[in-house]
């Protein structure tokens, strides 16, 4: 353990820490979210909907905390992987962890025939990896064992945490904030204006609504492209061979769309869908293939 | 008083000091030793699948008892070594005998094709890459011991506390090298 602690220390350090920081940054929208639905709705009800909204944004957030592998794996329909017949994905996640010096991570398989993979849970020991069937099925044993190794990275410098609870996380904020666009939509349309003084509070509603889960995902896109670096780079301190990767990024050039939730899609190996725009979760493959060229 | 203050402060920070060091160096004995229990499993492992194979080969290589005896030669060896040393060269001594004797098997058409034979084959090499996995981790471990063992100021705590430099592993030619067969 020793060994990776030191050697990831700055990452697991940072990822710890942007951790806590999300979930503060989450703890205080949702309970602002809970403010002005307040106002928007009922000022009378002041208290009682903060005090409710404080205590929903806890659990809300502890049971994201402790769970986030199981609804990462749910919301992509992972299911156990077999010793017997994908022996080939223990065997090499075993041989990478004796040289990592990790615990062994709990593996999950997907249907899915196109070529990817994730690793999530809250730290090492409760670490979850869930590759698709096609991953298996068109790569070779080295190029398997590159894509688990950079799996392996992600779980061994703490990226799982920060990233799973920032889909957990955030995923969940997109949802309550449509649920509180869509009533407010329903309500303005219903009732007259009798209360004026709330026109405010509703306008800061909605601004909150919009901008909460799109402010998140900024933060979140911009250290997740580093850590795709990071995670190739470490990979191949455990394969010590950059060759099985940069073949498995190639084979992955010829991947069709995926269709997973845009909350979870940054935690893959690759990036699920091709549509480009401006908060692109990784780095462009070509690129990553050329530094792992240089290695 | 101010004085008895300072005294003290710096005190309790070399105390820190020299309880950090002693820490890091038991923290880094752990893992090799952690390393060398996870070798230790996966020699057991191969030594432990060894009779099946034996057993799976014997029908269809009757005219290889030569390899065959040195396989279970090998397996003796490993099972009896009871140091470090002894376990981890005898454990490259069967994996090489095992090579030999898949590489023979490359002539058996009938044993190629036999289910058993083939598990054992993959597991065996499953097990091979696990020892390869460990070694390295192994190896990394003594790389960091020596690290802090050797350059200052890890050295003089190494040497206050009687710690050495350790051995790196190495890993024999012919595991490197493919295995190649004379007829």
């Amino acid at each position: 353990m020793e060994q990776v602690r030191l050697s990831f220390y700055d990452e697991i350090r940072n990822n710890k820490i942007y951790s806590v920081l999300l979930i503060f940054f989450v703890f205080v929208i949702l309970v602002a979210l809970g403010y002005a639905i307040s106002f928007a709705f009922d000022p009378s009800y002041f208290f009682f909907i903060l005090v409710l909204s404080i205590v929903i944004s806890i659990l809300y957030i502890w049971i994201g905390y402790y769970n986030s592998a199981s609804i990462a794996i749910a919301s992509v329909g992972g299911i156990v992987a077999n010793p017997r017949e994908h022996k080939i994905f223990f065997d090499l996640v075993e041989g990478l962890t004796l040289a990592s010096g990790l615990p062994m991570p709990k593996l999950y398989v997907m249907k899915n025939d196109q070529i990817n993979a994730f690793a999530s849970g809250r730290d090492p020991k409760h670490a979850v990896i869930c590759i698709t069937t096609g991953t298996l099925e068109k790569l070779n044993k080295q190029e398997l064992e590159g894509v688990l190794s950079h799996e392996l990275s992600h779980i061994a410098n703490y990226d799982i945490r920060f990233m799973t609870l920032t889909a957990v996380l955030v995923g969940m904020i997109a949802i309550i904030s449509e649920i509180f666009l869509r009533s407010m939509w329903n309500q303005s349309r219903s009732s007259n204006d009798d209360n004026k003084g709330n026109g405010i509070f509703l306008i800061i509603g909605i601004v909150l609504a919009i901008l909460a889960p799109i402010i998140v995902q900024l933060v979140q896109l911009a250290i997740s492209r580093k850590r795709e670096f990071v995670a190739d780079a470490s990979a191949v301190k455990f394969t010590r061979t950059p060759t099985g990767l940069i073949g498995a990024l190639s084979k992955i050039k010829e991947n069709r769309d995926m269709k997973v939730s845009g909350a979870v899609a940054p935690l893959f190996l690759a990036k699920p869908n091709r549509v480009s725009n401006l908060f692109e979760t990784h780095p462009p493959l070509e690129v990553r293939i050329e530094k792992l060229r240089k290695m | 008083m101010t004085m008895w203050w300072i005294i003290g402060g710096v005190v309790v920070i070399i105390a820190i000091i020299f309880f950090t060091y002693y820490n890091r160096f038991a923290r880094l004995i752990n893992q090799i030793e952690n390393s060398f229990s996870q070798i230790d499993v996966q020699l057991k492992k191969r030594a432990d699948l060894v009779p099946n194979l034996v057993a799976s080969v014997k029908g269809y290589m009757k005219h290889e008892k030569g390899i065959i005896d040195s396989v279970t030669e090998a397996r003796k060896s490993l099972v009896g070594a009871r140091d470090f040393a002894g376990k981890v060269r005898a454990g490259d001594q069967l994996q090489a005998a095992i090579g030999r004797l898949f590489a023979i098997a490359e002539n058996y058409p009938n044993l190629k094709a036999n289910e058993n034979f083939l598990q054992l084959q993959t597991e065996m090499s499953a097990i091979e890459d696990k020892i390869a996995y460990a070694r390295q981790y192994y190896n990394d471990g003594i790389m960091s011991y020596n690290t802090i063992t050797t350059t200052i100021p890890g050295t003089w705590f190494a040497s206050l506390y009687g710690f050495k430099k350790k051995d790196y592993l190495h890993i024999p030619d012919k595991e490197r090298a493919p295995i190649k067969v004379d007829f």
